[in-house]
Order: C-alpha cells, then structure tokens, then sequence
C-alpha cells in the first residue's frame, strides 16, 4: 500500500472518529464545568468541579445556591433503579417469550391468516399513534405511574425484534440435530433446551443487548405513563431545568452516568457479541 | 426362522393431498442390510421418518422387534438414526457427541467411557475425541454421526442418504467401510438412498419403492437379473436397460418382437408364460452387457449398424442402430469396430426380458 492511501486511510478514520466521540468528550467535559463556564466557548473546564454530580444524588436545597439559585431538582438514584428494573425485566420477558415464538415459527407452521408478519405490525405504525390509548387504557386499570406498566409495554414493544433476530438463528440450526437428540432418548422440549438453546447463546445475548438498549432510551412512552414512582432517567434527564434555564452541567453528567451501565454490559459480554452480530455463524 | 428386527405394515401416510406413502408393507431381518431406493419423492425417506417417530402414519402398524411402536414417541423406539446432514453437535467434542446419548440414558460414567473408546477404535475415531465436531471434514463428520448412533445399540439403524454429501472418492471408501462396521457389530440397518450403485454394493436386500409403493423386494442380485417391472428394470443398472416397444410374434416356432420396421429375434426364449402373449403388444428390455456382437450372421442374430463408440477404459460403450430402433451395448474392449460399420447382434439367452405394455410387469415372472 503506497504512503498516500495510507494517509488517507488514517485521516478518514479521524474525521469519522470525532464525528463520533466528539459529542461524547464535550458531554463529559461540560459535566466538569462549573455554572458560569456552561455557556462559554471553551472546551476543557478552566475550573472544573464536582458539583454537577453532586446535583445527581443530593436534594437541591442542601446544594441551594450553586446553580443559579432556583433549582429544584430531585436525586436520580430512584429513576436509576426504575430503569434498571422495568429495562431489565422487560428485556428478559422479551427475550424469552421471543426465542419461543421464534422457535415455533421456525419448527411448525405458523397458523392463522397473518402468520408471523403479523408482529411487525406494532412496529409498523408510529409509537405516538398508541400513547393515548395505552395512557386511557392504563389509567383505567391502574397501571399509569408504575414499573409492572412500563414492564409490560416495552416487552410487548420489543418483543418482535428478538423474534426476528433469534429465528434467523434457529433456521440455520439443522432440525436433524434435535430429530437425532430426540431418538437418543430426549423429549422434543428438553432436546430443544439441550440442543438448539445453547447453540443460539450469542443471539440471545445479542438480541438482548439491542432490545435492552431501545428501553433503556425509550423517552415517549416513559414520559406520558410516569408521573412520580416510575420515572425512568431519559424523563428524568429532562427535569434538570431552573429558573435560570436549563442545567446543562447537570445533564450532562447525568448522561454520563447514564451511559456507564450498557458501556459495562457491553464490554462483560464483548465474545457474544463478535459472534452474534456475525448472525449465526454458528457451525464454525 | 429368521427374527425379524422391524416389521412395517400396511404404512400410509399422506401430506395434504399428496400421498407420500402408501401401503408399503416390508419386513427387515435382524442383522440384516436392507436399503429402500427409487427416485426422489418416492417417499423412501417418509417411510424412515415414520419408522423414527418423526411423523405420525396415516395408516398401518410398525413393529420394531417385539414391540408395536406405531404410538411411541421417538425418544421411546430404541432406533438409531444417520441423517444426510450431518447431525452431529459441532459445540461439543467428538467425545461429547458421542457420549450424548448414552449420558441421557443415564449410564454410570465409566461405562460410558468404555462404550466410547470402543466404538471410536472401531471406527477409527480415536484421535478425534477430543476436536470439536464442528472442526471436522465431512466424512469424518458423517463417521461421528454413525459412532454417536450406533453406540446407544438401537434395534435397528435407520441411514437416511448417509452419504449423498460425501465427496466421490470418499464415498466408495465409507460404503465399504459402512458394510463392513454393520457386519463386525451385527446391527440391522435400514438404508435408504436415490443410488442404485451404493444400495446393490452395500445391502443384503433391497425394495424398489415408486410413487408410494414398494414394487420389488430381492437381493441385489434378484433385482437386476429379474426385475419384476419396467420401472425396476429402468432404475437398477446403469448403463439403463434397452426397452423396445413392438409386438410379440412367433415364426417357425421362434419368438420374435416385431417393431415396426425392426425384427429381433428372442433366440432361445421360450417361456411358457409368453405363448399367451403372441400377437400382443409388449416391451423387450435387455441390458447392454447382455448383447454380444458379431461380425457375421449366426442363428438367432439380428443386423445394425455401429453410430457410436465410446470408450469406458476397459470396456466399450456402443450404439448401434436398427432402423428405428437404439440399443446401448456394452462390450468388452475390443479393437476391430468402427463406427458405420454394419454388424450383428444376439442377444444371450434368457438375458432378454419381457413386459406386459399395459401393467408394465414382466411376464416372466408371472404366476400361471
């Protein structure tokens, strides 16, 4: 390879490198900016502080009078754990009521006229065409303002994804590696636990990952359905606002919390993703 | 008496409106090679299914040793079965695949080992055992999935295709071996295959099955010298079997088949069976090894003339033409043909085959 392409090899994967990471170094950097600097035009904090995290995990009136004065804002240790359950809750439900189904569609006929299309459907229509049924259905039966709702919506939500996602996996999976389990002596559901499950592993953890990151931004729903209790942190993210305007430190840092956890899961389940994202490459 | 490993009767078994089955009854004897061929969608392939558990008959009852299993699950049959696809684990380790089901039938651990060495020793398999399967070229793959069947000691092996996916040269070495494995370990095995070549080389009996049927059930041998129809004549041997249509006459108390503008006399026939047959339209089928050719006229012979020569190395492929009629013949190698050149030809007697036109079934064999 001659110097030139090299160079521009170099200098392409730069340009598209800060197209990337520069958002993320300016959020992480103006989370270190005290009040005064947020609106300034420098990059790095010439006096940088703690505050802004210190704003994520104590009432407002402790810290009266360092932001500006009138801000109230409230810790984000609930919406954290809000998030953290219904997100994860409703990713297993997703993912186990998705390698079933997948699974059926992918063994048996699929019965009925709509076959298995038919669940993309609810992915078809815009989600803000659904908010105010679900908002007038929920407040009917209770569920507005609590995790068990939230739970609920985002797995029926999401659940196609690891539908689709998973039988790509499952068909490529030969029927006569169960059909030879099963004359060996198992029952066609233990076979399929046996066999065909620990052989889609990485696609489980894959189409996990991806339906755990879709909740974990979700920002609509959560937003019309939670009040108080089950606030989750994109909402919560929004309520860092004084009198004085927006408390972009405070935002910032919360954001930067926020995205810490999928980085961490990320990086524990790196090997599945290497081969789950090369969907199913799995007889190699 | 022989026992009998596995007993079919009566199977029928229809997807939709297509009968994929239908009433094939059979018997395989224990220790016994039993291949079931004919072309694909004859519905060899269902009739192993059903056997396995794998679908559920129609009709009929399969009894496999003593038991009548036709309403046990698979899992409770006690087959072994080798798919085309290699149905092998590739997650796990030769051992692990083969160990599977003996560990699901909850086996003490030692026995387990033991049972695995051996039978990785008699398939060559030992420096495998520790490789994941999914490593493995294909032959060794398919020999693991033999291993992983045979050591759980079924009733009966069911092979479905098991070597259609093996390279050429492979395959006439694992049809050798697959014979000889099936003779050391004395199991019973219940072969199918769309290859004529493999099932005559490697079984003791064959059934010819057809659009759901079973048509003929022999020794290779039985099969190719007295195929008991047109469609078994056409489908064992290869090259395929001349068929020519004509009427049956006789002359000067000879049988002779007269198509149109050919006359060949049927020298040295004379079955009874065909006398009822004369002045009715019938198909001659020969092979083409069973055509000697001649330079000069003899009794029975018949003229034509050479259109093509090919050479198989040690023998001769030649097409010969009587007017409207084109026979294939087989000759050993021989170096004083040439393509024109006018010949004779004779067929050997009782080499040459005749079928009712109507039911295609070979008249020679008919009960009187």
């Amino acid at each position: 390879m001659g110097v030139a392409s090299k160079v521009l090899r170099i200098v392409a994967i730069a340009i598209f490198m800060a197209w990337l990471m520069i958002p993320i170094v300016w959020t992480l950097s103006l989370s270190f900016k005290p009040y005064l600097e947020w609106r300034a035009p420098h990059f790095w904090p010439k006096n940088p502080t703690l505050l802004n995290y210190k704003i994520l995990f104590f009432y407002q009136r402790e810290i009266a009078g360092t932001t500006g004065g009138t801000a109230l804002t409230k810790p984000m240790i609930t919406p954290l754990i809000n998030t953290l359950i219904v997100v994860g809750v409703s990713t297993i439900i997703a993912v186990i009521i998705g390698f079933f189904t997948a699974y059926g569609a992918s063994r048996y006929n699929s019965p009925g006229p709509f076959g298995l299309y038919f669940t993309l459907l609810t992915r078809m229509v815009p989600p803000a065409t659904f908010v105010t049924p679900v908002l007038i259905y929920y407040r009917m039966i209770g569920f507005l303002d609590t995790q068990l709702g939230l739970i609920l919506l985002y797995a029926a939500a999401t659940v196609t994804y690891s539908i689709w996602i998973l039988k790509g996996f499952i068909d490529q999976i030969p029927r006569e590696w169960e059909e030879a389990a099963i004359l060996e002596g198992l029952s066609p559901l233990r076979a399929m636990l046996r066999v065909t499950l620990p052989l889609i592993k990485s696609a489980l953890v894959v189409s996990g990952l991806f339906i755990f990151l879709m909740n974990y931004s979700e920002f609509l729903f959560a937003l019309v359905l939670t009040t108080r209790n089950a606030v989750t942190l994109p909402v919560h993210l929004t309520t860092y606002v004084g009198g004085s305007g927006v408390l972009y430190g405070a935002q910032a840092a919360c954001g930067i919390v926020a995205s810490i956890i999928p980085l961490v899961i990320g990086y524990v389940i790196q090997r599945h993703l290497i081969t789950g994202l090369t969907f199913g490459m799995v007889r190699a | 008496m022989t026992e009998i490993s596995l007993k079919v009767e009566n199977l029928r078994k229809t997807f939709g409106n297509t009968v994929a089955v239908d009433d094939v009854t059979f018997e395989v004897r224990r220790g016994e090679f039993f291949s079931l061929i004919g072309p694909s969608g004859c519905g060899k392939t269902t009739t192993l299914r059903c056997i396995a558990g794998l679908e559920k008959p129609d009709k009929g009852r399969i009894i496999i040793g003593e038991r009548d299993v036709t309403n046990l699950p698979p899992q409770m049959r006690n087959v072994g079965l080798v798919f085309q696809e290699y149905a092998v684990f590739p997650h796990m380790t030769v051992y692990e695949n083969m160990a599977f089901g003996l560990k699901i039938k909850k086996l003490p651990k030692d026995e387990i080992h033991n049972r695995v060495l051996r039978i990785a020793e008699l398939l060559n398999l030992e420096e495998y055992l520790n490789v994941r399967a999914g490593r493995l070229a294909q032959a060794l793959m398919q020999r693991v999935a033999l291993a992983r069947s045979i050591i759980v000691e079924p009733e009966i092996l069911l092979l479905d295709e098991p070597l259609t996916l093996v390279d050429a040269k492979i395959k006439e070495l694992m049809r050798r071996e697959l014979r000889r494995y099936q003779k050391e370990l004395g199991v019973t095995i219940l072969h199918v295959t769309h290859d004529q070549l493999e099932a005559m080389m490697v079984s003791d009996r064959i059934g010819v099955m057809c659009q759901g049927k079973i048509l003929q059930i022999g020794t290779p041998i039985e099969i190719y010298d007295k195929p008991n129809s047109i469609f078994v004549a056409r489908f064992i041997g290869s090259p395929t079997m001349n068929l020519i249509e004509g009427r049956l006459e006789q002359y000067n108390d000879e049988l002779f088949l007269d198509a149109d503008d050919v006359g060949i006399p049927l020298y040295g026939v004379s079955s009874e069976k065909l006398r009822g047959y004369i002045g009715k339209d019938v198909v001659l089928g020969v092979r083409p090894e069973d055509i000697e050719i001649l330079t000069q006229p003899t009794e029975g012979s018949f003229a034509g003339k050479i259109t093509l020569i090919e050479s198989l190395g040690s023998k001769l492929e030649i097409i010969v033409e009587l007017n409207s009629v084109t026979l294939h013949v087989l000759s050993p190698l021989r170096r004083d043909l040439k393509v024109g050149q006018p010949i004779h030809l004779k067929i050997r007697p009782t080499k040459a085959h005749v079928f009712n036109k109507t039911t295609e079934n070979n008249i020679m064999l008919e009960e009187v």
